[in-house]
């Protein structure tokens, strides 16, 4: 235990670099200063904006629809008694959104429930996707004017029915059906409170992945570069031991570096969406809790279970990796085929539902150990228990694989003859 | 004097390519053997199967009557290891490198002390490392940190040091004084087992030599029994007389 102690001590010494710390400060004083001028952008649109309005008719019906404008936070200054150059050229330098020019007759056309025009012009000055915000706005009180309008006509020739129904004549009632659970609202929109809570699972797995593996593979190359794993392979040590404390030395520093990074990512998706998805997180999970799609303490021992489980497959992977590689510049290619087996089902959950995927492509994706953190998830929800045992149970069985690989390696010549000279292949061949 | 190490018919292959073609051979208690040949003679081969970093192919190894392939745990306990190109942990100071690899062979924080302090007195022989040893492994000259990996090879006395061209890339003076590091430690008792193809090196520093080619010990002996039965000046003139 005291030589492993020791052995574990160097390799967390070796990790945490003076360039580690300040690369990872860094990171989060840059996605921090993101956030908070993103925010501080959001806050803006938020905001009370400001539309330049043009009624060339002076009607109650163009004084209606800039009302209405104004009940939606907006500030109007009225350019009355301009021409239309004239108030484009104002509402440039007023730092109008958009300017609205209602023409003459307006008032009249809408009385007469004939169409209406009306201009917007919507000075892009940035092309955010946040910076046409206005436009929508318009086109909404648009809508609601010309429901407004359609109503009281209907009311007027047909007193006696509700213009909405008969607008409307067949309504429809959702409700979403998740196992015993039944809750009013719409499948799309639980599709998309989904995806936003399972989108997390994979960036966590990535950035785990990424920066554990890149360690150890590291790790492995520098004591190759170094001249320094010959020498190690003869204390007194065992070998499993060796591995051990690599790997858990990576996995570690990889764990508190992906912790930290996702701290910094959180400053920075919060100062983007924090003030815009308040309220609509605060309805999605009232809807969520009804059909029982969040996690219970055990689904969340069980997702951590799985996370850690594929942690251990990727550690144990990158150190077989770790020994292919013949100094640190070859190690950092030796990462590409694990962020390969991440990515895919990353992407085959965001585009693809598993149950119905061909027979060859379910057992692919299956196949992969990465898979089971995103299917145990989607498993947890659905109470497919025996498919979140397999899932566990298949990680497991690679770990040990991959682990016993490792330590045949690094029990036998391998370890110093086995080597990946795809570089010097090539330069050979050329 | 009994051996430390008794080798016999020692081979090893890389697949189909013999690097060692079956030799025999013994390291007794406190004397210097060494193996002299060419590049690709097979020495360091040998050298890294009794450091127990490679598995042979055939033959016999029994270090202390302990098998070494059966017991590698109780060799790694009692040898060093000395590669040729070897390094150390370029971020670490002279001195936490010292008591890192002093602490896999120390049973007590005492223990791990004195083989600290044998290691700094080796240091401080000839050009001293001195304050040194409190900085970084990575500022070190090539003779400073091959100074400070013979110091961590010999601080534990181990019952055999196997050094793989002990001077190799050294200057003069350097040279020089690794080997009067090592004649000192043989004199205590230490048996070394050591590789070179410095012939001048090898006849200042060794009690007996075998003389390897392609894998085969072509002869042994000490130095002054070759030179004598070859009827060579050096041991130079002992090795083109043995390899003809």
């Amino acid at each position: 235990m005291k030589k492993f102690a020791n052995l574990l001590k160097k390799e967390i010494k070796e990790l945490v670099t003076k360039q580690l710390i300040f690369t990872l400060l860094f990171m989060v004083i840059l996605y921090n200063f993101i956030g908070q001028v993103s925010k501080k952008e959001v806050q803006k649109i938020v905001g009370v904006q400001t539309i330049s309005a043009l009624d060339e008719d002076g009607s109650s019906g163009s004084q209606d629809l800039l009302k209405k404008l104004a009940s939606f936070n907006y500030k109007i200054i009225d350019q009355s008694g301009k021409t239309k150059e004239q108030a484009l050229e104002s509402a440039k330098t007023n730092d109008s959104k958009l300017l609205v020019v209602i023409p003459k007759g307006f008032g009249d056309s809408l009385a007469a429930l004939k169409p209406s025009p009306i201009e917007t012009y919507s000075f892009m000055r940035s092309f955010s996707l946040i910076g046409t915000r206005g436009q929508i706005i318009v086109d909404r009180v648009i809508a609601d004017m010309n429901d407004v309008q359609s109503n009281n006509f209907l009311k007027e020739k047909l007193p006696d029915f509700d213009p909405k129904s008969l607008k409307n004549p067949i309504k429809s009632k959702d409700f979403i059906v998740v196992r015993n659970h039944v809750a009013q609202g719409s499948a799309n929109q639980v599709a998309g409170l989904m995806s936003q809570q399972s989108m997390l699972i994979p960036i966590v797995l990535m950035m785990i992945v990424i920066y554990s593996s890149q360690m150890v593979i590291s790790a492995i190359a520098m004591e190759k570069q170094n001249k320094t794993l010959e020498t190690l392979l003869t204390v007194p040590i065992k070998r499993t031991s060796i591995i051990t404390a690599k790997m858990l030395a990576a996995g570690l520093v990889g764990l508190i570096s992906a912790g930290v990074y996702m701290f910094a990512f959180k400053g920075f998706v919060g100062g983007m969406t924090g003030d815009l998805a308040k309220g609509t997180q605060a309805a999605g999970g009232a809807l969520m809790r009804q059909l029982g799609l969040t996690f219970s303490t055990t689904g969340y021992i069980v997702l951590g279970l799985a996370l850690f489980l594929a942690i251990l497959v990727a550690l144990a992977l990158a150190m077989i990796l770790g020994v292919l590689a013949e100094d640190f510049r070859s190690a950092q290619t030796m990462i590409m085929p694990l962020i390969f087996l991440v990515m895919i089902p990353y992407f085959i959950s965001l585009f693809a539902d598993m149950s119905s995927l061909s027979l060859p492509a379910k057992i692919l994706i299956l196949a992969i150990p990465f898979s089971h953190p995103f299917l145990v998830s989607q498993n947890l929800y659905l109470g497919n228990w025996g498919m979140i045992a397999f899932g566990l149970g298949y990680m497991f069985v690679i770990f040990v694989v991959l682990t016993i690989f490792a330590a045949r390696i690094f029990s036998t010549d391998k370890i110093l003859t086995m080597k990946l000279r795809l570089g010097k292949k090539k330069a050979a061949a050329a | 004097m009994p051996n430390v190490l008794s080798v016999i018919g020692l081979k090893k292959s890389y697949g189909s390519q013999v690097a060692v073609a079956g030799i025999d051979f013994e390291v007794r208690t406190g004397e210097v053997f060494a193996l002299i040949g060419p590049n690709g003679a097979g020495k360091t081969s040998t050298l890294r199967i009794i450091a127990t970093l490679l598995t042979a192919t055939a033959g016999d190894i029994k270090f202390l009557d302990h098998d070494l392939c059966k017991d590698p745990d109780f060799v790694r306990e009692r040898i060093s290891y000395l590669p040729e190109e070897a390094g150390a942990y370029k971020d670490m100071k002279g001195m936490d490198y010292l008591h890192f690899m002093a602490n896999f062979y120390a049973r007590t924080p005492e223990e791990e002390k004195t083989f600290v302090d044998r290691a700094v007195e080796i240091t401080k022989l000839g050009e001293p490392l001195g304050d040194r040893l409190r900085t970084k492994v990575g500022t070190y000259s090539k003779g400073m940190t091959r100074k400070l990996l013979l110091s961590r090879a010999l601080m534990t006395k181990p019952m055999l040091a196997i050094l793989d061209e002990p001077t190799s890339g050294l200057d003069v003076l350097n040279a020089l004084e690794i080997r009067e590091i090592v004649r000192r430690y043989a004199k205590e008792g230490t048996s070394v087992l050591l590789s070179s193809h410095n012939m001048l090196e090898i006849e200042f520093l060794s009690d007996r030599v075998a003389i390897i080619d392609k894998g085969r010990i072509l002869d042994s002996g000490t130095p002054a029994e070759l030179k004598e039965k070859h009827g060579a000046a050096n041991l130079e003139e002992v090795f083109r007389s043995s390899v003809r």
